[in-house]
């Protein structure tokens, strides 16, 4: 084996090894070159290097000889909540709840490869993970007093997305000055979501309305099932499955030499993932009904079992303007839309139902409801060469968040970002480091829906993170430079 | 220098808020740990007349939360201090389940069992068989605490009162304990059978502390002095109800000033009775004794409570009251005399009036304390439909000596 085919094997053994993804928030990952992040991502109408196959894959038409590029990205996500109101007598948290999930690292890997077929034709592949999610509000063990618990646990507790792109790419030079390309990718989605269940205030109140005659016969229905619903235990559910489609992705780069201008446009495809999956539960022991209920009651009625679901990620569409003609320096900016107001709902189809099996409690479906709204990223970045072998970056992102305020919780801590961003390469021989930092200051946000009150997730979001990565491009062939 | 002085202000006022901040009151699941006046004792049994309008119901209703109780069917279980103690005889006459409904609730949340010490609500609970001919207390703790379960078999769980209370995961927990030792030193005369208040406030702390666990909202209540209940009369009162005049009582009688008879001395002077039944006369300095010894453990309910937190109702200053200047209801005037209205008619358990009068204060601190709005039980409907109301003596005509 050669030894560049080697490096390549290694290097993609990390790769797989450590798609693990977790971005924070409304789940887009922008981040996925190293060059790029420290421009705060405005690299649609640069799309210079590997990681345009994510950014513009229009781009890679302007790269000559071969090109390897990996970049790793690690997030640092510091989530915090403190809510508005809790159960009576919960004890919270000084400085609130956290929701950052452990270790407190969170690798994001991509890896980037193109080849010159010919003047005209250029093929790439990309293995990138646009969408990503990580969150986890799980502060307690199940057996602890429910008043320690985190309040928010019925809206959720943990939540996470990986959804990779593998991505063929090619493209075609139209003339000198633009190009065009296409790509196809199998698309590969894993999805988890954990939250307690039998919440006493909302679906306790479904066993306590059923029971209300047989444990407090000539207690008013109503008050009973309260009372009923209080001495359940308490209920955990873990639903995780995966998906495999298709996905798609165009862009187009135009350069004008003599202006030194560029513009480019990419779309990417919205991706419907139909998940295929197991849900599984589990309940507090012991709790007063226990011994006065068929020991297996709530084991049968919520069976481990196969479930299905859907859910659509985002298409975005993007459009990029760049300037290299003043001090030396190259100046972009970029605008980008994400229509997230595909992602209504995830609806949850359970196997085993009461139609089936008279014990059983799974309906045949649960539907989750989040009705974002389209989002927006408005990017700029700022590139500067030292010498002949150092770059300098730096960018300011803004982000408008796709979570309404009823979505806000747990799984999505959300709100708008501001993003700054700072970064540097270096260039030995035939290969580039570049290493970036982002600080992403998410703006408090403030909910107050009623309809969430009964799962306490109303109150203070006050988050950060941390972004770091390094990239690695190894050039072989052609000019050691993008055209 | 005076932006400092604002800041400093501003903290302080913040602090001040933070500290003031009201707590919130869930009332979803209500649970009362007690002895025969929360469990609605009333005359000489528990019967589910009165216990539907014990205080802890009245409480319940008004603030709109779920409340079942063990209901007795008349004549009723158990027994007063006091009075005699009858035979374990369950089923009564014209009982047939003994408990109601049925079939019954799978738990009841007024555990207050008439007889049970503090020590009991910690440590007594049902043991089988349901009925112990021998045992008047176990039999009406195996009705209450463990009935359903000692019927639907041998591994359903036996709770003591604190147990229970806890298996029921409570949002409030009202405590009114402590009155039936009190009770049962005062009918014998007995200072000595009161708890030492030093062990009363080890047992009290206890209690609380595992009731703390559920992370409930505790309310507790002092202990009521017997000698302010109508079982106590004064010789003028007792002069009053029989009509005889005061001397003649005194000196038949032997009578010292301050001495207190009880309801078996009243039975006992209109026929004539001579010398009075042992035990019916308590003098004043046992009396006080007595008075005394209410309220060294009233200071240690006040402070265990302080110290878990829990909001303190002064039931004893309401009986002290309702003895200094009985009750104006509507058009009628009760005191706490022997049939004066405001008592059943063992003298020492309050009647249905009483109860209401008493859910009214404790709503009211809970409104005061937790800023919510029950509302008040209307005395005025319940006071005519108060079988304590009606018990009024006949007008008798004073007898000529």
């Amino acid at each position: 084996m050669s030894r560049p085919v080697l490096q390549f094997a290694l290097l993609m053994m990390v790769f797989f090894g450590s798609v693990r993804l977790a971005d924070s928030s409304a789940f887009s990952i922008t981040e996925l070159g190293a060059r790029s992040a420290g421009m705060a991502t405005a690299f649609t109408s640069i799309a210079d290097d590997g990681s345009a196959l994510f950014y513009n894959p229009a781009g890679i038409a302007f790269q000559k000889g071969t090109q390897f590029q990996f970049d790793t990205l690690v997030v640092v996500g510091l989530f915090r909540f403190n809510p508005s109101s809790t159960p009576p007598g919960t004890v919270v948290p000084s400085n609130g709840y956290s929701g950052s999930v452990k270790p407190h690292f969170i690798p994001v890997a991509s890896m980037f490869f193109t080849r010159r077929i010919n003047p005209k034709w250029t093929f790439g592949f990309g293995s990138f993970a646009p969408f990503g999610l990580s969150d986890n509000f799980t502060n307690f063990h199940d057996g602890d007093p429910a008043i320690t618990k985190f309040p928010g646990r019925f809206a959720g507790t943990r939540g996470r997305l990986e959804e990779v792109w593998f991505q063929p790419t090619i493209a075609y030079r139209l003339n000198p000055n633009s190009s065009l390309a296409v790509g196809v990718a199998w698309v590969h989605t894993h999805l988890l979501l954990e939250q307690s269940f039998l919440n006493p205030r909302t679906d306790g109140l479904d066993f306590g309305n059923e029971t209300a005659n047989q444990i407090f016969p000539g207690v008013d229905p109503t008050l009973a099932a309260r009372s009923i619903a209080r001495l359940l235990p308490e209920g955990r559910s873990r639903v995780a499955g995966t998906a495999n489609s298709p996905g798609f992705n165009a862009g187009y780069l135009y350069k004008h030499a003599a202006s030194k201008t560029n513009v480019g446009l990419m779309w990417r495809s919205a991706v419907v993932n139909h998940l295929n999956g197991l849900a599984s539960f589990g309940f507090t022991s012991p709790f007063p009904l226990q011994q006065f209920v068929d020991k297996d009651l709530l084991p049968k009625a919520f069976p481990t079992q196969k479930t299905t679901g859907s859910f659509v990620t985002p298409a975005t569409y993007a459009v990029g303007v760049s300037n290299s003609a003043f001090w030396h320096s190259l100046i972009s900016v970029d605008f980008r839309l994400q229509d997230y107001q595909r992602f209504r709902s995830i609806p949850l189809n359970f196997s085993e139902t009461q139609a089936t099996n008279p014990d059983v409690r799974t309906p045949a479906e649960k539907r989750l409801f989040f009705d974002f709204r389209n989002s927006y990223q408005i990017a700029t970045g700022f590139e500067r060469a030292l010498n002949p072998k150092t770059v300098v970056r730096a960018g300011y992102m803004f982000d408008r968040s796709p979570v309404v305020d009823k979505s806000v919780g747990p799984v999505f801590p959300d709100a708008n970002r501001n993003t700054f961003s700072v970064g540097a390469s270096r260039t030995h021989g035939d290969m580039e480091f570049t290493l970036f930092y982002q600080a992403v200051k998410f703006m408090d946000r403030t909910t107050n829906v009623d309809a969430n009150a009964n799962q306490f997730t109303n109150g203070l979001y006050h988050n950060f993170a941390h972004l770091m990565g390094i990239g690695l491009r190894l050039h072989k062939g052609g000019d050691s430079s993008t055209p | 220098m005076k932006k400092f002085a604002a800041g400093l202000i501003c903290f302080i006022w913040s602090t001040l808020a933070l500290a003031q901040q009201t707590p919130k009151l869930d009332t979803t699941s209500f649970v009362v740990v007690g002895e025969g006046l929360a469990a609605g004792l009333a005359d000489f049994a528990l019967r589910d007349v009165y216990q539907k309008k014990s205080f802890p119901a009245v409480m319940a209703q008004q603030m709109g939360t779920a409340f079942p109780q063990p209901l007795i069917q008349p004549p009723g279980i158990g027994s007063v201090p006091g009075f005699p103690v009858l035979p374990v005889a369950v089923p009564g006459p014209w009982q047939t389940s003994v408990r109601k409904p049925f079939p019954p609730p799978l738990f009841v949340f007024n555990l207050a069992v008439p007889g049970h010490h503090l020590v009991d609500a910690v440590n007594l609970r049902p043991v089988p068989p349901l009925v112990q001919t021998g045992d008047l207390k176990q039999t009406v703790t195996n009705l209450i605490l463990g009935y359903p379960a000692m019927i639907l078999g041998s591994d359903k769980p036996l709770w003591t009162q604190a147990e229970y209370a806890v298996e029921m995961n409570p949002t409030l927990v009202l405590v009114e304990l402590g009155y039936t030792e009190a009770l049962e030193a005062a009918v014998h005369a007995k200072p000595n059978l009161m708890p030492d208040p030093g062990t009363f406030h080890t047992n009290y702390a206890k209690l609380l502390t595992t009731l703390q666990s559920t992370y409930a909202q505790i309310i507790t209540t002092t202990i009521p002095d017997p000698i302010d209940t109508a079982y106590f009369s004064t010789v003028a009162g007792s002069a009053q109800l029989t009509g005889r005049s005061a001397g003649t009582l005194t000196s038949r009688y032997g009578l010292k000033t301050g001495d207190l008879l009880s309801p078996d001395a009243l039975f006992e002077i209109p026929i004539e009775t001579t010398p009075l039944p042992a035990g019916s006369v308590t003098s004043a300095a046992t009396a006080a004794e007595i008075s005394d010894r209410v309220r060294a453990l009233n200071a240690e309910i006040t402070t265990v409570s302080k110290n878990a937190g829990a909001v303190l109702y002064d039931l004893h200053a309401l009986f002290a009251r309702l003895r200094t200047s009985g009750l104006s209801v509507g058009s009628y005037s009760l005191t706490a005399n022997y049939l004066g209205g405001l008592y059943s008619l063992s003298g020492s358990y309050p009647g249905t009036t009483v109860h209401a009068l008493i859910a009214n204060e404790i709503l009211t601190l809970l409104n005061q304390t937790y800023k919510t709005s029950f509302p008040l039980a209307d005395l005025t409907t319940v006071a005519p439909n108060d079988p304590a109301v009606r018990f009024r003596p006949f007008a008798v005509p004073e007898v000529a000596q």
